[in-house]
């Protein structure tokens, strides 16, 4: 891939201009299908800087293309018979740009020239207070300090912790009568096989709980079971063994 | 014009916040002595020659400067590294390539709408613009009478100042397009010879002008 240092830009014509400078191009015959493709890879290499690629850079990506588009077909010819070239508005556009950057630098010597004189009041605007820290914090940052930063921020924000509150329909008092239930019918009753059709955790805890419940209030006992891990429930009459 | 006009002149632009124009000077003297007075704008002008030629002579460190449609004080360049060594960062810090563009657009096509600007600079030129009106060296100058009543903008007194012009028609003339279709090398030829003049000069003076000079693009 072409690797294209990174100078700031002011705008899309400000990149044309780069590029047509740098590779020594004609302005009045610029190589579209070339320019076209460096303008992209910029555009991807923003992209990949994960920078906001701004409209104007993708407006002008489009009018390069249709204009590559342009360039192939047949000839548009104007009023006089004279064959238009799609380039033309462009090309009106990057030396109307090229002119006020050529004067912004005229300015640029003229504001350093004048800088160098100093009027009456000239220290009123000043602060005060010295900002000596805020311009030492500041010197040396890039623009890609700055994205850092941002990156940073944003990974290490503080995650949002939602606790979800499900409501179960689900009651002790519901479980206990569950658990009599299968007691009534058949005495005795082993818990593994008491809690084999429920699926929600919540069920299971619940219906140990109404089992403790149960066994406090001496409707209850329980045994060990021959298998592993399992209990046997069996009914109590008044607190007393069958 | 009496003698004595000549320091009435000199203290009225030696105590002048801003740029003191010379109808103002005359306007001032006949308030106080009458309208009688014989003092006109042209022995304004001449007083201020009058007075700069005196500061020459005695090598004195500032002289009058005819800015913004008026007069007013200014020191000498040679002194800006002592004075500079005074002043604050901010009043240091040099306007951005960006603002630079923006204003030189203004400037020429003044007065001008946002949409006109943005055209010519492919950009979009919100944050830019405010910046600018709130430096003060552009201000809107009103409403254009195309669709949307779009405000338009120009250049200020501050802005005068800022780049040490009398007034707008003494700005350098743009370079018309057919002139840059012919020798466009050359003017970037004679851009780098300057900019680079600059920056020697600049190293020269980097114990007080930190903040350098920016010749990036």
């Amino acid at each position: 891939m072409y690797k294209v240092k990174l100078n700031t830009f002011e705008g899309p014509l400000d990149l044309l201009l780069f590029f047509i400078k740098r590779d020594e191009l004609d302005i009045y015959d610029i190589p579209i299908s070339k320019i076209t493709k460096e303008f992209m890879e910029y555009l991807h290499l923003i992209e990949q800087l994960d920078l906001e690629i701004a409209g104007d850079f993708l407006l002008m990506a489009a009018t390069l293309m249709q204009i590559k588009v342009r360039m192939l077909l047949p000839k548009e010819v104007d009023e006089k018979g004279e064959e238009i070239d799609p380039r033309a508005d462009l090309v009106k556009a990057l030396l109307e740009y090229k002119r006020y950057k050529e004067m912004a630098e005229e300015f640029s010597v003229m504001e350093y020239n004048q800088r160098k004189i100093n009027f009456r009041g000239n220290f009123s605007a000043d602060q005060k207070e010295a900002p000596e820290e805020i311009s030492a914090l500041l010197k040396n940052i890039t623009v890609f300090d700055l994205i850092k930063a941002f990156q940073k921020a944003l990974m290490e924000r503080p995650k949002e912790i939602v606790h979800e509150v499900k409501k179960f329909n689900i009651t002790i008092d519901e479980q206990i009568e569950f658990i009599m239930d299968f007691v009534e019918k058949s005495n005795y009753v082993h818990f593994l096989d008491l809690i084999r059709n429920m699926h929600e955790k919540i069920r299971i805890v619940v219906t140990f709980i109404a089992l403790l419940e149960l066994v406090k209030m001496n409707r209850i006992g329980i045994n060990t079971s021959e298998k592993l891990n399992d209990f046997v429930i069996y009914k109590l009459n008044d607190g007393k063994d069958l | 014009m009496e003698k004595i006009y000549k320091s009435v002149i000199e203290s009225l632009i030696f105590a002048s916040d801003e740029p003191i124009g010379a109808s103002e000077i005359v306007r001032a003297i006949k308030e106080i002595d009458g309208d009688d007075i014989d003092v006109t704008n042209k022995d304004v002008e001449e007083t201020v020659d009058y007075l700069n030629n005196c500061y020459e002579e005695n090598d004195r460190a500032f002289r009058i400067l005819r800015i913004a449609n008026g007069f007013t004080f200014g020191t000498k360049p040679e002194y800006a590294k002592y004075i500079g060594y005074l002043s604050s960062e901010k009043s240091r810090r040099r306007l951005s390539q960006a603002a630079l563009e923006t204003l030189a657009i203004i400037a020429y096509k003044q007065p001008i709408t946002k949409p006109e600007i943005e055209t010519i600079r492919g950009v979009n030129s919100d944050y830019i613009i405010n910046s600018l009106l709130e430096k003060n060296l552009i201000a809107i100058k009103g409403r254009a009478e195309t669709i949307g009543r779009p405000l338009l903008y120009g250049t200020t007194d501050e802005f005068l100042m800022y780049f040490g012009l009398n007034k707008i028609a003494d700005l350098p003339k743009p370079r018309e397009i057919e002139e840059i279709m012919t020798d466009s090398d050359f003017i970037e030829q004679k851009r780098k010879i300057m900019m680079n003049e600059i920056e020697e000069e600049l190293e020269d003076n980097t114990s007080t002008e930190e903040n350098g000079f920016d010749t990036s693009e």
